[in-house]
């Protein structure tokens, strides 16, 4: 793909079942995405079946076919384009667990398409996903009602399942003013590409055309430094070699850094990047560098680098707003799982449980709750058993997320409210 | 539920890691139920280059975890981390 036009990830969430899969289908084959071959085999064999027309649900297939053979198995080939930007798909898998990697992973959806069937309405996991996606930072959200021909296309319904979804925008305090509501048939194609005879109550924008009006991702070049550490190599003829990816801000050579919570630092001199020497880097940018006066063991996977005049926060406390996704009992003060956050991972305890929020309203629905469990939401105080940096969502979202982890599952997310510094 | 590919970049403990034999220890390495299709590889600098292997686990698993635990055990890797996940 060419650079001319910004990029943006795109999750695609929804209930399993509500046409997820079959709506980025759609979106591929509508902007001509879907590889050649399998158009081309698809008519072969639609024409030696002796049926013409086109079946979507075959291509899908197809694709779904190509890719665990291993022909596009690329993950990042769920792409397309719109006039004004190529879209990536991040696809949520089901799976809670790959919660952790939503979070801590490389691909941060930008913005998203909430899927919600028509015929179904909201469903639990359409409410986890819509939650999660408040916590993940998203800014805008589409929602497509899917499914309209399984209503009859009916205006009645498409209003039901809106009403229902900004109930549910509004419990989590999503800015509902900037939503679009579109009813589409991923299926039949309505109102994906263009208007659709089916829907003529409807007025508003086609799916495509919401896409290319989103507002364009602004990478987070004006935040500090942030750049949490990955690992520390010792190459011989440089020295000490951090490495790891810019997450927000510059790095440029001759910077002064410190690294948070080793708490040392000093002047970067070289930055490689695809092993060639910059100058500078920039928000997703990989990058090895070296620093004067920093040896292997001064720094440590899970430090955050950052300007010596504004170094990463250092939490003695943090508060944090967290939704349980599931645990076998009860969360209680003192608990002490392991929290996820960038290249972190540091037990922390649980300190107290200071508000459960009503899932339902939005609304602190106790204040200091004995305990809290599997779908609630809650905010608490935490205190880092050892030394680690993270920074209030507010302000630095991408280093505000964590995953909490126990008994080999992801039993909650969360994003960071304030820190108590160190 | 179906399946879910990850791609999983795997840092060498140094440059010096001969990448075709931790590419045969991985795969050798891999938990039940996972399968590795293909490996890319990515310079990061300084004669660094990571791994990555794109990995097939089932969704119903538990996800990455697994694999993750086993390759960080493997000779010669120095870090694992998910880079990307997606539903196949």
């Amino acid at each position: 793909m060419s650079e001319d036009k910004p990029h943006q990830n795109l999750a695609v969430i929804g209930h399993v079942d509500h046409g997820k899969s079959t709506l980025v289908g759609r979106l591929l084959y509508e902007t001509e995405n879907v590889p050649e071959h399998v158009i081309e085999q698809h008519k072969e064999e639609a024409e030696e079946k002796g049926k013409g027309g086109f079946e979507f649900a075959y291509v899908m297939d197809n694709l779904a076919e190509e890719r665990e053979r291993g022909v596009t198995i690329d993950i990042a080939h769920q792409e397309f384009d719109t006039d004004e930007y190529y879209f990536t798909i991040v696809d949520c898998p089901g799976h809670r667990d790959f919660v952790k990697n939503m979070i801590t992973g490389a691909s941060q959806a930008d913005n998203a398409v909430l899927v919600v069937a028509a015929d179904d309405g909201v469903q639990p996991q359409t409410q986890e996903h819509v939650f999660l996606a408040r916590t993940l930072g998203i800014d805008e959200m589409i929602i497509a009602v899917n499914k309209m021909d399984l209503v009859d296309y009916e205006q009645g319904r498409f209003e039901e399942t809106k009403d229902e979804v900004g109930d549910l925008l509004n419990q989590v305090r999503f800015d509902t003013d900037s939503v679009k509501y579109i009813p589409v048939s991923a299926f039949e194609g309505d109102n994906i590409a263009e208007v659709s005879e089916n829907t003529s109550w409807f007025d508003g924008e086609t799916l495509l055309e919401a896409l290319n009006a989103l507002p364009e991702p602004e990478p987070p070049t004006d935040a500090p430094l942030r750049l949490p550490i990955q690992d520390v190599y010792t190459i011989s003829g440089i020295g000490t070699v951090p490495v790891g990816r810019v997450e927000t801000g510059l790095l440029n050579t001759g910077d002064n850094v410190s690294f948070q919570p080793s708490d040392v630092g000093g002047e970067v001199k070289t930055i490689e990047m695809h092993h060639e020497e910059v100058p500078q880097a920039e928000p997703g940018d990989n990058v090895g560098f070296n620093v004067r006066g920093i040896g292997k063991d001064d720094i440590r996977r899970g430090d955050v680098c950052g300007p010596a005049d504004d170094p990463p926060s250092v939490a003695e406390t943090f508060q944090a707003q967290v939704v349980v996704m599931q645990h076998p009992s009860v969360i209680t003060a003192g608990y002490t799982p392991v929290f996820h956050a960038h290249t972190s991972q540091v037990a922390c305890t649980i300190e107290s449980i200071d508000k459960k929020i009503d899932s339902s309203t939005g609304e602190v629905a106790e204040e200091n709750p004995d305990f809290i469990q599997s779908g609630d939401a809650a905010v608490v105080t935490v205190r880092p058993q050892k030394p680690l940096s993270i920074e209030p969502s507010s302000e630095i979202p991408e280093l505000g997320s964590f995953a909490i982890r126990d008994m080999g599952q992801t039993i909650a997310a969360g994003k960071v409210l304030s820190v108590n510094e160190r | 539920m179906g399946k879910v590919a990850a791609a999983i970049k795997v840092m060498p403990q140094s440059p010096e890691v001969d990448l075709d034999e931790l590419q045969d220890r991985l795969e050798a390495s891999l938990p039940e139920g996972a399968k590795i299709q293909g490996f890319d590889r990515d310079d990061v600098a300084f004669g660094l280059v990571a791994l990555i292997p794109t990995v097939v686990v089932p969704d119903e698993a538990g996800g990455t975890e697994a694999v993750e635990d086993t390759f960080v055990d493997v000779e010669g890797v120095e870090s694992v981390s998910v880079e990307d996940v997606g539903r196949l």
